[in-house]
């Protein structure tokens, strides 16, 4: 397995790295990785706010391959905290040498099961204290998962084949609700009409802001009125 | 009490996932009449490949008695690959803050009747509560779970009614099927918690599972033969190694219990 950087190819770049320092940003993090495996092609990418000499050394030691965030991560369907792999020799090993380098062992690894079975890990480390943390980690977990899957999304539909096979699956009844959203309806109302609670509705509705890479409601109906899906309101 | 098990500790807990498939078996095809496949008595699927996390209940005697399967929506999942006539051909819900419970279950025969400790219903309320918390701490905002129509029953009387269902409740088999909305909000496991009594934390630190394991299974020759029982499993490429090797492991759970009611 080879590990490509795209943070340094042209095109990549601006749009991923962008994306992770903004959450940093935004979470109050001090650094953010994303890696990922093509389904189609195997190939890994990856992407990260560390600093240039950690990733350097990363990459020519090859710790990727024996990086317990990444490799034992995999197989959680939950956040991981590193404090749980801890105990494992690999932890010892990768994290002795990012102390070398300054960089901090507390932090969090969000893995991505995408539809084709492929899996997308999403680190964050903070420099705060252990009991900050526990606050601090309690307060972005879900903002995490869902910036998490975002970024997975669209790194992989940047692949011009996954691309087409991810042409959004947005089932009837959310076509049904984003068209009753286009006409300006509350969604308490859509409930009403549709015999089903506001929580349901706001379900679907989720669901349909992720199947169109959509940060907000609004976005997503925009996408789905050009999709053709749903008529403008 | 629970323990919680996924890819990253399942070495740890074979006997343990052993126990759960054993379960699964005897409740979904012989107690429910389900249309599950099971080999040498264990009901495993093609889901308990992808690395799912188990919600496992424990009685005081740390046996089995209950297990909730956990996947996450965005990728490979019952409701998207194999219960497509609930959705009525309609694509899944696929959302990051969205996890699916599967093979929902309990003990109906070792378990006791009634609501004290170690009782069908508690074990049941501390299931749903586990899968709740364990999914409200991931930063989860809500489980859809397939169930049958029982199982919808069981929630509705626990103070756990769906909000919500998606789809429609389909034949399957014998039994129907229909795939039913829960919040992962402290509102929802203080109401669970409340009905079944529920006070503290309910899962269990590995060590003291593990701990307990080994009290119950002594000898390191035990676990050696279990290891290499394991390591046959694991290198198992064809279903027919596959089921040899877990014809040999149950041939050596055997006997060595045969020994120790001998010894005792």
């Amino acid at each position: 397995m080879e590990l490509i950087d795209l943070a340094a190819t042209p095109e990549g770049r601006h749009d991923f790295v962008d994306y992770l320092s903004k959450i940093c940003n935004t979470l109050d993090l001090d650094y953010a990785s994303y890696a990922s495996a093509n389904p189609v092609s195997g190939k890994v990418v990856a992407f990260t706010t560390y600093p240039d000499a950690w990733r350097d050394h990363y990459m020519q030691k090859n710790l990727h391959l024996s990086d317990p965030t990444l490799r034992s991560a995999a197989r959680s369907i939950a956040p991981v905290d590193w404090s749980r792999l801890e105990q494992t020799k690999a932890f010892g090993n990768v994290f002795s040498q990012a102390h070398d380098f300054g960089l901090p062992d507390i932090g969090m690894t969000v893995p991505i099961r995408g539809p084709y079975g492929e899996i997308g890990l999403f680190s964050v480390t903070s420099r705060t204290a252990p009991q900050k943390w526990a606050k601090l980690k309690k307060h972005i977990i879900a903002d995490l998962q869902l910036s998490a899957v975002y970024m997975h999304d669209r790194v992989m539909k940047s692949d011009h084949l996954l691309d087409i096979l991810r042409y959004p699956a947005l089932s009837a009844r959310e076509i049904e609700i984003l068209q009753w959203v286009a006409v300006g309806k509350s969604q308490q109302d859509i409930g009403d009409i549709l015999s089903i609670s506001p929580r349901t509705v706001e379900v679907h509705l989720r669901s349909s802001r992720e199947k169109l890479s959509a940060l907000t409601t609004s976005q997503a109906v925009g996408r789905a009125v050009s999709m053709g899906l749903i008529y403008p309101g | 009490m629970l323990i919680l098990v996924d890819g990253i500790n399942k070495s740890k807990f074979t006997t343990i996932l052993d126990d759960m498939y054993k379960l699964r078996a005897r409740v979904f095809q012989d107690r429910m009449g389900w249309d599950v496949r099971v080999t040498n008595g264990r009901e495993i699927d093609e889901f308990d490949e992808l690395d799912p996390a188990y919600v496992i209940c424990l009685d005081d005697e740390y046996e089995v008695v209950g297990c909730a399967r956990l996947l996450q929506t965005t990728g490979p999942h019952m409701l998207s690959d194999v219960f497509y006539d609930i959705l009525d051909g309609e694509p899944p819900l696929r959302s990051a803050l969205i996890w699916e419970s599967t093979r929902f279950c309990v003990d109906r025969d070792r378990l006791a009747k009634g609501t004290a400790r170690n009782s069908v219903s508690y074990a049941t309320c501390e299931l749903m509560a586990g899968i709740l918390e364990y999914g409200k701490n991931s930063g989860i905002s809500d489980i859809i779970t397939v169930i049958d129509p029982v199982m919808d029953r069981v929630l509705k009387r626990s103070d756990n009614a769906p909000y919500g269902y998606v789809g429609k409740t389909a034949q399957m088999g014998k039994v129907k099927a229909l795939a039913a909305l829960c919040d992962c909000t402290d509102e929802r496991i203080n109401k669970v918690r409340a009905f079944a009594g529920i006070e503290g934390e309910i899962f269990l630190d590995e060590e003291i599972v593990i701990a307990a394991e080994q009290a119950r299974n002594p000898g390191i020759m035990e676990s050696e033969l279990h290891s290499y029982c394991d390591e046959q499993l694991l290198c198992a490429t064809t279903e027919r190694e596959r089921s040899d090797a877990l014809a040999l492991k149950d041939a050596i759970t055997e006997m060595l219990r045969a020994r120790r009611m001998s010894d005792a």
